[in-house]
């Protein structure tokens, strides 16, 4: 998998790698029984330090997404699946509380964010339908 | 002071050059494992403070201890438990790589052939050219081989990277982290000065900035980007005149207002909040971007 460090996101760096795999395992562009870059290729390409990748797939383990297999590699674990309808929440918090903090600036009320919430879901609604029919045919 | 397990700690150190002072009542502590990056502008004292540490040269007043010993008196050990790599490479133009690695192994205890390969290979390196036909890049590399090769458990970087074209910078950083770092972790630790900060970024755990020879600040690198924060917020009307005392910097341009924050931005953040702005966002500073706002108000 493709990783992105960000120096101005202002959370550590093997935070945001943690993250990006948790958030992975949960969208599914990384399946269970699939393999994560080894450490040192991983650090290399990022360039960050050797520790940083260490940390950050030490804590994956403990918190049960990873398992390392000796010799082999850390993989996504099967069995995660509790962790992950939990880090699907977190996620779409985060964007979430994003929108609604752009709306206050924006003096949009409460009522009016949520109707406009509504009305995306349809139109995007309606956007795969469209995209969708001719395959149906 | 005198730990054996701490590869780094300067104590007070002052250096002068005649009259004119490099080094100003400096300290620092490298713990083991870490990667430590001493930043300044040209001439702030960083290549200084690192010759007194090799025992090039002697330090007016201060102690330095590298693993507990005083690399004025124990010389031949502290150069056994590290490598450095100089701003400057100096070798015999006449010698081949080969030669000059040779030459170089015979002084050390230990050499790993395997990394050195990996290394040539790596930078595409022919150990039969004669160091007089190499570019400036090339020299750089074969110093970072001289450098990883003896597995010492320290490893000094002087700017190692300036006057590198993007490429090589990029290379070298590359096989720090996979060639010299894939020791035992929390025994490699690596001093780096540079004030090409940005490349180093993803490396640096802790880093020292100093200033016409004064440390000016000492942090924890995700800490400090944590607590430098950028903060845009732009107003529907000119921003009122309203107490932005906690900011480090503040600039106006026209409906909008940028601060940077040391440590003060939720607060800033709340301040600028009850102004009622349109838009309010945050992001943290680069380690380049810290170096550029605290050397600047300073």
């Amino acid at each position: 998998m493709l990783f992105l460090i960000s120096y101005k996101s202002g959370t550590p760096i093997y935070l945001q790698i943690v993250e990006q795999v948790k958030a992975a395992a949960a969208s599914g562009a990384l399946k269970p029984g699939e393999a994560l870059p080894s450490i040192r290729p991983l650090a290399e390409e990022l360039r960050v330090n050797r520790n940083t990748v260490a940390k950050a797939y030490t804590e994956l383990e403990s918190q049960g997404v990873i398992e390392t297999l000796a010799g082999r590699g850390c993989f996504l674990r099967e069995n995660h699946s509790g962790l992950r309808k939990d880090v699907r929440r977190k996620l779409l918090i985060e964007e979430v509380d994003r929108a609604i903090v752009q709306a206050h600036h924006l003096q949009v009320p409460r009522d009016e964010f949520l109707k406009l919430v509504d009305e995306r879901l349809d139109v995007l609604d309606d956007k795969r339908r469209a995209h969708e029919d001719p395959n149906e045919d | 002071m005198n730990s054996p397990t701490l590869p780094i700690q300067i104590e007070n150190l002052i250096y002068a050059y005649g009259r004119a002072e490099a080094v100003h009542d400096l300290s620092l502590t490298v713990q083991p494992g870490r990667c430590y990056g001493l930043f300044g502008r040209n001439g702030a004292g960083k290549t200084t403070t690192m010759k007194c540490l090799l025992n090039l040269l002697r330090p007016h007043s201060g102690q330095i201890r590298v693993f507990g010993l005083d690399p004025a008196k124990h010389e031949v050990e502290v150069k056994r438990l590290l490598a450095y790599v100089p701003d400057q490479v100096a070798f015999y133009p006449w010698m081949s790589v080969r030669e000059t690695l040779d030459y170089l192994a015979s002084f050390r205890a230990n050499w790993n052939r395997r990394i050195e390969q990996e290394l040539f290979d790596r930078f595409r390196l022919d150990p039969a050219q004669r160091i007089g036909s190499l570019s400036k890049g090339q020299r750089t590399q074969v110093a970072l081989v001289a450098a990883v090769c003896p597995e010492t458990d320290l490893l000094v970087l002087d700017e190692p990277t300036s006057g590198l074209d993007p490429i090589v910078r990029r290379e070298f950083i590359e096989a720090v982290i996979g060639a010299y770092q894939q020791g035992i972790p929390g025994k490699r630790t690596i001093l780096v000065s540079t004030h090409l900060i940005a490349e180093f970024e993803g490396l640096i755990d802790e880093f020292t900035l100093i200033d016409r020879g004064r440390a000016v600040l000492t942090l924890d690198a995700d800490l400090a980007r944590e607590r430098f924060q950028k903060i845009r917020a732009r107003f529907a009307q000119p921003p009122p005149e309203m107490d932005l005392k906690a900011a480090l910097r503040v600039r106006r341009e026209g409906r909008e207002l940028e601060l940077i924050a040391n440590g003060s931005g939720a607060e800033l953040m709340e301040h600028l909040r009850q102004h009622n702005p349109e838009s309010l966002s945050t992001e943290s500073l680069t380690l380049e971007e810290i170096f550029v706002a605290t050397l600047k108000v300073g």
